[in-house]
């Protein structure tokens, strides 16, 4: 057991997880964000997806102590306090959410939490991606419902508010 | 999206009420379930595909600090009734019926057998448990496919049956099957195999099992396609009146077939919580899941077929092989229905049809979207050998032999009418779409630079729910059930069976309530997942669209008439003159007498009315199906093969489909594409893989491969509602079709684009190792025409 503290959707939490505990187990066990869904266990589904200092990982491949002093961001703390995804949107969905909440992007939503998140950290890194950048951005994501059209359908439209936004700000 | 009128949402892509909580994270899935003292289940498998277990020995892990039981084969056994399968008792199985235990006790038949189960504090220590079990095997023979399992001498895995025979052999005609191939041009032989792959849905099985001593109730907290089904399992085998089992169930991460009743391991945590006490959650791996939760396919056909020399297909003759893997499942089943699909909806006059079941050291046959989807399967790729032969064009083939839309209905030759099917319309809008001229000279010119691109189309019908018969329900599991209540406070709530694990029933179910009764679509609510609540049902088969669909227009019907004869007297009307819009209920011609649908529910549940007066605002309803129809369509897929690596790119990808009238378009294209993309994957990249020694080589997602975004197009869709066949309900379902037709799509295409190496393709795997294999073994002679013909 080792003490560690992170801070987690903008919040401080301190925990003492066995060295091998994964991140995920950690999240889910130890803080009840269920949010983040386990698929595969070895790193290639996705479904696990959060965002480490920045960077989306995959918290089935990272000890929750590796995560000791870093700012982790999960489904549950994407959508801002009091926040809505505008376009009559619905009270507690970010842009992104509510995007694909639009655009029917998700049907069993398992790998839901994976996708969102993986999305949100490339958007904001490449708020102009084509379709075949997000394709493969979220090649390393796996749905078995979708077919994924409706998916970067999602990421495509939330991508292209993004844009009328920051135009009508300017 | 497009702003909807207030009281039409049936048809309209509404958004789905589902979404909020799954898009926040904040769904319930099983693994999300905490219970006071709850404990954890990890098993102990076998690494053997066949062997007999001699000892094993748990007192290392029944020594493991927070270890709280280690349970084995011959403990379980104990604990348990012995019987059928229940799935296949419930549908009514009469053949080879083998006997055996929920964890393995005198012997292993599958790599991943359960062997003893841990149960610990946490799954860490659950799993550290295991490791510490010494189990002792002694090898027996594996048999690992159907042809030596169907040889006397091979070991038979379950000592009750003797052999290895599932399914034991028959042999069904129908029409003239000597005279047509007496009579026929020519006859076309060729074998054709269908891999193992399965279902893989991203959440695997789980269960949080919790047994309540007191008062000797046990809840199983699920993820299943039937929380009915699911109960009747754990009672057989827990030997508990039904009524002291009760399933819920919440979220589910997708299924696809593979979670219908209760697997062994669920019965053996449930088994495990009643023996200690305490709530028990068993949440499978990806390995597991992967290795032992079960597969689907694998299956082989012998077929000949008598043809004109003009490219009448006049009749079929098919011997199918099914492996059945080692325990107990659908496979053995599938080929009844595949029988009576095989015609598709071609003027077929005759089908000979034999059959076997074969029973083999792995992972047990599982329902998988379509399961009988390779007559499918069959059906269009012999279509396109004769095609070839003749020199004829795929559409062309298909549009000479569908038969023709006349009243009365042309009738199967295995007996079912074709009522209301266009395959016809559907094979002529793809050709306008796809612009086969156009395409051809592209191909053309592709060839010439060395680039291998192949056009491929393949049509399907699919019973869902299927003609009218005059014997029962249209539906193929019967009447579908549904409780329909006006709530005190005036929300319209349907109760079903139906247990949604990605088809979106939440919204779509509101959709025509809300219509039918004349709610707005966030006055109603649709109650799921609780045995104890909901009536009896099966998400599965393509069925809710029509079968619950037609379940919650006529029922949502039955509950307004009550609704309105309890207005009337409120309002001193007669319920003939009453009217509800938008959650009111007013009087015809006089807008100022509307009173809410909420207020006359609350007026009912005050309850001071004379005994004349019937204030019980609840319906139980049932829908036998109505007319039914049959769903279907037409694909076609634009590949490009590279030929120097194998690597098959699908360009373009258009479907046709005919699943009547659309509750909710979205959601339609959303199973359509779903489909399209496992059948992709089940084509180019899955299978689930045994070595000649019976091990699994696909025990992760880096050997059983995954279509992902880069791997599926964007897929074209358009949609024909030509026949409506029934007043109300024309709903059909489009859950599976996708999956059934894509495979021969893609299959058909590659074909086309390695023509001209003379390549002929009789099975459905080609990865790009194969598609080498397939060109280097190419006869040269295939390419300038036929070989493969008896004159």
């Amino acid at each position: 057991m080792a003490d560690i503290t992170l801070r987690v959707n903008g919040a401080t939490r301190t925990g003492s997880p066995e060295a091998r505990k994964t991140l995920a187990d950690f999240l889910r066990d130890d803080l009840s964000l269920t949010g983040t869904h386990v698929g595969c266990e070895h790193g290639v589904c996705g479904a696990c997806t959060v965002i480490v200092d920045g960077r989306a990982v995959r918290s089935c491949l990272m000890l929750a102590v590796q995560a000791a002093g870093s700012e982790v961001t999960t489904v549950e703390g994407l959508a801002p306090d009091g926040g809505h995804g505008g376009h009559g949107g619905h009270e507690g969905l970010g842009p992104l959410q509510q995007a694909m909440w639009d655009s029917h992007s998700f049907q069993c939503g398992f790998c839901t939490p994976g996708f969102v998140m993986q999305a949100t950290a490339f958007l904001g890194d490449h708020p102009d991606a084509s379709e075949q950048q997000i394709r493969e951005a979220l090649s390393g994501n796996i749905c078995r419902c979708t077919g994924y059209q409706s998916i970067i359908d999602g990421v495509l439209l939330a991508a292209q508010r993004n844009r009328q936004e920051a135009t009508g700000n300017a | 999206m497009t702003a909807i009128a207030a009281e039409r949402y049936t048809g309209a892509s509404i958004k789905r009420s589902e979404d909020p909580r799954i898009l926040t994270g904040t769904g319930r899935y099983v693994d999300d379930i905490k219970l006071p003292g709850m404990l954890h289940a990890a098993f102990v498998r076998s690494p053997m595909a066949h062997a007999r277990v001699l000892s094993v020995d748990v007192s290392a892990a029944r020594a493991l600090p927070g270890v709280v039981a280690v349970l084995t084969g011959a403990e379980l056994e104990a604990m348990t009734v012995p019987g059928p399968d229940a799935l296949m008792a419930l549908m009514g199985w009469t053949g080879p019926t083998p006997e055996f235990t929920l964890l393995a006790t005198d012997k292993v038949r599958l790599v991943g057998d359960p062997v003893a189960v841990v149960i610990a504090e946490s799954r860490y220590i659950a799993e550290d448990g295991c490791e510490l079990v010494e189990v002792e095997y002694d090898d027996l023979p594996p048999v690992v496919d159907a042809a030596f399992a169907l040889d006397p001498g091979s070991p038979p895995l379950f000592a009750n049956l003797g052999d290895n025979i599932a399914r034991t052999h028959s042999r069904h005609e129908f029409g003239d099957v000597a005279g047509t191939f007496a009579d026929s041009d020519r006859v076309v032989d060729c074998h054709i195999d269908v891999h193992r792959h399965q279902n893989v849905p991203m959440e695997g099985r789980a269960c949080v099992a919790s047994y309540d001593a007191g008062s000797g109730v046990m809840t199983m907290h699920a993820a299943t396609q039937s929380v009915h089904v699911t109960r009747i399992a754990v009672a057989m085998r827990l030997g508990m009146e039904q009524d002291k089992v009760r399933v819920v169930a919440g979220d589910i991460g997708g299924s696809f077939g593979l979670k219908i009743g209760a697997s062994r391991e669920e019965l053996a945590v449930a088994a495990a919580s009643r023996h200690i006490g305490r709530p028990v959650k068993w949440v499978e791996d990806r390995g597991e899941n992967l290795t032992a939760s079960g597969q689907a396919r694998e299956e082989s056909f012998d077929v000949r077929a008598a043809v004109s020399h003009d490219g009448d297909l006049l009749g079929l003759d098919v011997k199918m092989v099914v492996d059945t893997g080692a325990y107990p499942g659908m496979g053995a089943m599938v080929p009844d229905i595949m029988e009576a699909m095989l015609p598709g909806p071609y003027k077929l006059a005759a089908l000979g049809f034999e059959s076997t079941g074969a029973i083999t050291n792995k992972a047990t046959y599982v329902a998988y979207r379509g399961p009988w989807a390779s007559e499918t399967f069959v059906r269009e790729r012999v279509l396109d050998l004769i095609a070839k032969d003749l020199g004829l064009d795929p559409v062309e083939i298909r549009l000479r032999n569908v038969a023709p839309r006349t009243d009365p209905p042309a009738v199967m030759v295995t007996g079912r009418p074709l009522a209301g099917v266009t395959s016809k319309e559907s094979l002529e809008r793809v050709a306008e779409l796809v612009d086969f001229p156009a395409f051809r000279r592209r191909q053309a010119e592709a060839r010439a630079q060395g680039r291998y691109l192949g056009i491929g189309v393949a049509t399907f019908i699919e019973a869902a729910p299927g003609p009218r018969a005059p014997e029962g329900p249209s539906g193929p599991m019967g009447m579908e059930s549904m409780r329909l209540q006006l709530t005190e406070d005036g929300i319209v709530a349907l109760f079903t069976g139906q247990m949604p694990h990605g088809q979106s029933h939440q919204t779509t179910l509101a959709q025509i309530a809300a219509d039918e009764f004349g709610v707005p679509f966030e006055q109603v609510r649709v109650v799921v997942g609780d045995s104890d609540v909901v009536p009896f049902g099966l998400t599965g088969g393509s069925r809710s669209a029509t079968m619950t669909g037609g379940v919650a227009l006529h029922g949502a019907r039955q509950l307004k008439a009550k609704v309105l004869d309890f207005a009337a007297h409120l309002m001193e009307a007669s319920a003939q003159d009453l009217l509800i819009t938008d959650g009111n209920v007013w009087v015809r011609g006089d807008p100022a007498s509307a009173i809410a649908v909420t207020e006359v529910a609350q007026r009912a549940a005050s309850g001071h009315f004379g005994a004349d007066v019937d204030a019980t605002l609840e319906v139980e309803a049932t829908f036998d199906g109505g007319e039914g129809g049959w769903s279907g369509g037409t694909h076609c897929a634009i590949v490009d093969v590279d030929a120097e690596t194998g690597i098959v790119k699908v360009e373009r990808y258009v479907a046709v489909e005919d699943c009547g009238a659309l509750i909710n378009p979205a959601v339609v294209e959303g199973q359509i594409r779903g489909g399209v993309a496992q059948g992709i994957g089940a084509v180019l990249l899955e299978r689930s893989a045994y070595g000649e020694d019976g091990t699994f080589q696909s025990a992760t997602f880096m050997d059983y491969l995954m279509p992902t975004a880069c791997d599926v197009p964007r897929i074209e869709i358009e949609h024909l509602e030509t026949v409506p066949l029934d007043a109300d309900v024309n709903f059909r379902g489009v859950g599976e079709g996708g999956m059934i037709v894509a495979p021969p799509t893609i299959v058909n295409a590659v074909e086309d684009a390695l023509s001209p190496f003379g390549v002929r393709i009789h099975e459905q795997h080609l990865p790009p190792a194969r598609i080498l294999e397939l060109i280097a073994e190419a006869d040269p002679g295939q390419r300038l025409g036929p070989t493969a013909l008896v004159d």
